[in-house]
């Protein structure tokens, strides 16, 4: 996997996120996708997509302002947060993300759930890399692996989340790997029409 | 899981946009309708697999867009998504057909696994439909003849490419006659005394595909109680049709390049590699450079399949073949069905010779297998061929070909109430291929 000069992918926390969470998510990133890792706090925080009547955050508005409030030099933004989100029609999400786009969000919220901390935390912290590695695996045009054991296959239930590995299969490696050559070639020619 | 094509109908933009967005990261083609008369008019240019239609609607309501698209094309899913669940409601929707019923906001994983069982029901219909075609094919082989120049020309590239190894790639119109060619390649190469394999890409759903291609060993799933060879062992020595090759998902693109590029596979949970000599022929009726540029098509797989590539050439384009075949075609349907028919009469052949044949070869043999089941007399008259007869009893249709197509399929549209299933029957084409003419020709239904 390639990683181009001056690109990386930041990790915005929203609102309370404890330190020793953001740290793996940190470390696997560029091991995922090759680039490196930075934390910039983008939002001040995220009562504007509330809704009183579900008592949850509407992750869309929230995608719709981090990839507005993302410095250019990203090339993907990640929020993590503690609060609980949903989008309409479901009665909650793990994450969302823009489907080879820049932003995706993820809620720790519902990962702790049938753990009971710390004897689990490490359980806990896997599952919020796996997620986080996810989402932004959706950023990079990964859709939905059928492959139980991959890091992209969607989860029904934290169980599902528990059984997948933090790896891609073999599969989303390759169709990563076009989107990166992508990426990559994008970038180069933008280079050519910055410095001619 | 493979993807399909699904419309979701519903009045909440923040519904259609949050459902839309969540299915497209399973990999599904979405389509939004804001009204059920949006989604009337959107079914009747495009085919859906699947449709998520809200009940409550101003308007036309979800329930009548469920009764409307269930007597138009009954193979469509339609799975009614409503915040007012009442059990009459939901009793309602499943008696006029709905597949399932979900009250929104529902849990992620509750949608997911309806789809999923709705595509793997239809795959087995495809199955079935391809199965019944193959056996079929089996006895259409004669049906290769020609003494047009374009079909010739045709010949000539199959008897210089069938000596060969190389890999071919066959285009052209559904009912054209791809897989005859590919047959008559098999048949007059060397690898001629070894087995000629057979794989419909699109009737399978991925999983499927995946072990009738690469095969099992024992205990590599819950189902597998033997070890299973794949289509890729079995053509060893021979030649292996990839039938529909358009229709393959991204995942089994990714191993088909893979095991053109070394010759080598896995059966599924094996570990042992298996080497396998074959030719590859692979057919589609799908634009694959633009399937490309939509990236739903590996550029590598296409370059690795069109080292030889011929379009079979449709039949309005040979139309002095229309004679030869439909005499052949009377002839075996007659000894079939044991009936005195031996003759097509002059005015029947003019019917024959005039219309478009938008279903080709394939159409034509429907037609005259039903003139021969319900004419009465020695000869194939035009009342035979009822279909034809009202384009006829009008003036002359002036105008290209197209345009003469698109009349007749939106006049036998018409003459059936837009039943798209009626209507391709008649026609003698799929549906699928009646929705995409429909679409190319931009037909809509008369007020």
């Amino acid at each position: 996997m390639s990683s181009s000069e001056g690109q990386s992918i930041i990790l915005s926390p929203v609102g309370k996120v404890q330190r020793e969470i953001l740290d793996p998510i940190l470390r696997a990133i560029p091991q995922a996708f090759g680039f490196c890792a930075r934390t910039i706090a983008l939002l001040d925080g995220v009562d504007f997509a509330f809704d009183r009547t579900r008592v949850q955050y509407h992750s869309t508005p929230i995608l719709k302002k981090l990839a507005m409030a993302a410095p250019p030099q990203a090339l993907k933004v990640i929020a993590v947060t503690e609060v609980d989100l949903f989008i309409p029609i479901l009665t909650y999400v793990y994450g969302e993300a823009q489907l080879g786009g820049k932003a995706c969000i993820l809620s720790t919220h519902r990962l702790r759930d049938a753990l009971s901390p710390p004897k689990n935390q490490n359980i806990y912290l896997e599952r919020v890399v796996k997620e986080a590695i996810h989402e932004l695996g959706h950023t990079f045009n990964l859709r939905h692996c059928q492959d139980p054991v991959c890091i992209m296959h969607y989860c029904h239930s934290i169980k599902d989340v528990d059984r997948k590995n933090d790896q891609f299969c073999r599969y989303c490696k390759v169709l990563l790997q076009d989107e990166l050559n992508r990426l990559e070639a994008g970038l180069q020619s933008q280079s050519q029409l910055d410095h001619p | 899981m493979g993807t399909c094509k699904i419309l979701i109908v519903d009045d909440e933009l923040i519904m259609r946009e949050s459902l839309a967005g969540w299915l497209e990261r399973d990999g599904h083609e979405i389509d939004t309708a804001a009204s059920g008369e949006e989604a009337l008019r959107k079914l009747k240019d495009t085919r859906f697999d699947i449709l998520l239609v809200d009940i409550k609607m101003e308007g036309i309501s979800g329930l009548d867009v469920l009764k409307q698209v269930k007597e138009n094309d009954p193979d469509v899913a339609v799975i009614m998504i409503t915040a007012y669940g009442s059990i009459s409601t939901a009793i309602e929707a499943m008696k006029s057909g709905a597949y399932d019923y979900l009250l929104k906001p529902f849990d992620p994983g509750e949608l997911g696994v309806v789809i999923e069982k709705i595509m793997e029901h239809q795959a087995q219909t495809r199955e079935n439909l391809f199965l019944k075609e193959q056996h079929r094919d089996a006895t259409r082989f004669e049906s290769m003849i020609s003494q047009s120049q374009p079909m010739q020309k045709i010949f000539d590239l199959i008897g210089d490419v069938a000596p060969t190894n190389s890999t071919v790639l066959i285009t052209g119109e559904t009912g054209t006659g791809k897989g005859l060619a590919a047959k008559a390649i098999h048949s007059n190469s060397p690898r001629c005394e070894g087995p000629f394999v057979v794989v419909n890409c699109g009737a399978f759903p991925e999983h499927l595909l995946e072990s009738e291609l690469f095969g099992y060993q024992k205990g590599a799933f819950t189902d597998a109680k033997t070890t299973k060879k794949g289509r890729l062992e079995l053509a060893h020595g021979g030649t292996l049709f990839l039938d529909e090759i358009g229709e393959i998902s991204m995942r089994m693109q990714i191993d088909l390049l893979r095991v053109l590029e070394d010759r080598v596979f896995y059966r599924l949970g094996g570990t042992q590699p298996i080497e396998a000599d074959f030719r590859v022929i692979a057919a589609t009726n799908k634009d694959l450079e633009e399937a490309i540029r939509n990236r739903t098509f590996r550029e590598d797989l296409f370059y690795r399949l069109n080292v030889i590539c011929f379009t079979m050439p449709p039949l309005r384009l040979r139309k002095e073949d229309i004679p030869l075949l439909a005499e052949l075609f009377l002839r075996r349907f007659a000894q079939e069905t044991n009936k005195q028919i031996d003759q097509i009469s002059r005015e029947a052949m003019d019917e024959l010779m005039l219309y478009e044949w938008p279903g080709n070869v394939r159409e034509l043999e429907n037609a005259i297998e039903r003139a021969v089941v319900v004419g009465k007399g020695r000869k194939i008259m035009p009342e035979d061929l009822p279909i034809f007869r009202p384009a006829l009893s009008e003036p002359p249709p002036a105008g290209t070909l197209k345009e003469v197509e698109k009349r007749h399929i939106a006049g036998t549209l018409e003459r059936n109430d837009w039943n798209i299933r009626r209507s391709a029957q008649i026609l003698g084409i799929d549906r699928s291929t009646l929705y995409g003419k429909i679409k190319r020709y931009t037909i809509r239904k008369q007020d």
